[in-house]
């Protein structure tokens, strides 16, 4: 445990860790700006209604993939580079827990997680894949002291 | 923020001032971006509720018993009605329009009235979405059972699936029923020119009193 936090703790490895996080960031958030209907129409497939109204939708669209691209570039660009991985860590994990819930009710379907073009079906390998983005978002968001 | 290109120091109020800075800012960001999106084109944007899609109808694609009204302006000559056994007069008939059905992008919407239409006639396939032990409980006389939760991980079994040229009537078990849409999606995707999507699906179909079929598939369908 001392060797991997010494490790995490290292700049490079916080500073490879926060732009790695940053560049997923951005290349998500590109295709859904480019096509919010079909990012809509991704949040909805995911059948959030008893968190989240139908209604409500839309607000997410719209606003989701903006987040992650102003998260993205403030991990990238060194500017208020924590706060960018807290947010990463929290929509990260938002994303997580609905994929969960999506896999619990044998829902299966095209998350629209990188946009439409780029298919990854809801299982369990998207499941690996997030907790690893997951784990990279919290080495980034570690203090720099 | 003595290394800007390793910043990270922030916590405390500063942390959760950024926090909410990013959170606002994208929030933003994405308004302006939508509201700028729908003023070139209103489709490209989003409204501020969302909507389920809804899917265009099949009388709406094809305007029935245009015919007395104009010279059908149709290219592909109207194929004579195939005698209907429950309609011998020929009341039905102009309502009944052709089984003709165009090839679509987005499959069309089919209300249960047409549905027997096609029944009666054999002019469709049907494809039941729902899953095995549904299907064997009761389905549509001649449905083919391609559940769409198999489908999705095995999407072979819509490439082979062949209608040999007629429209495809896709069905599941009403309601909100997604999976008779997706699987409608699917199947144009697989490159299946007519897919029609019936909406009320089993139960409208059942409690109707129209013909049903208990079992498994027919082999060899």
């Amino acid at each position: 445990m001392g060797a991997f936090r010494t490790f995490s703790m290292h700049p490079f490895v916080r500073r490879a860790c926060q732009l790695a996080a940053g560049l997923i960031f951005v290349y998500a958030a590109l295709p859904k700006i480019a096509d919010l209907p079909a990012f809509a129409g991704s949040v909805h497939n995911f059948h959030l209604e008893p968190v989240v109204p139908v209604a409500a939708v839309n607000l997410l669209a719209m606003t989701i993939p903006w987040i992650e691209l102003t998260a993205g570039l403030a991990l990238i660009l060194g500017i208020k580079t924590r706060a960018g991985a807290f947010v990463y860590v929290g929509l990260m994990t938002v994303f997580t827990l609905g994929v969960v819930a999506a896999m619990a009710r044998g829902l299966s379907f095209d998350c629209g997680c990188f946009g439409k073009a780029t298919s990854t079906t809801i299982g369990a390998k998207k499941l690996a894949e997030n907790l690893l983005m997951l784990a990279v978002g919290f080495v980034a968001a570690l203090e720099r002291r | 923020m003595d290394r800007w290109w390793s910043d990270g120091t922030e916590r405390g109020p500063v942390l959760w001032k950024g926090i909410a800075a990013i959170l606002a800012t994208g929030s933003l960001l994405g308004v302006a971006q939508n509201a700028i999106v729908r003023q070139g084109s209103p489709k490209d944007g989003l409204a501020w509720r969302y909507e389920v899609p809804k899917l265009d109808s099949l009388d709406a694609a094809t305007p029935v018993s245009s015919a007395a009204a104009a010279p059908s302006p149709s290219p592909s000559s109207a194929a004579p009605l195939p005698p209907d056994m429950n309609d011998p007069l020929g009341l039905g008939a102009a309502s009944a329009g052709s089984f003709d059905v165009p090839d679509v992008a987005r499959p069309l919407q089919i209300q249960i009235s047409r549905v027997k239409q096609f029944f009666d006639a054999g002019a469709a396939v049907f494809v039941d979405a729902r899953d095995t032990a549904e299907y064997v409980e009761g389905h549509i006389p001649g449905a083919v059972n391609l559940p769409y939760d198999d489908v999705v991980t095995d999407p072979e079994r819509l490439e082979k699936f062949d209608p040999k040229g007629k429209p495809i009537i896709v069905y599941c078990g009403g309601g909100t029923c997604e999976l008779s849409m997706n699987l409608g999606f699917a199947l144009v995707n697989a490159g299946k020119k007519k897919v029609l999507v019936f909406m009320g699906g089993w139960p409208e179909w059942s409690t109707s009193g129209f013909p049903v079929a208990k079992g498994k598939e027919p082999q060899g369908s």
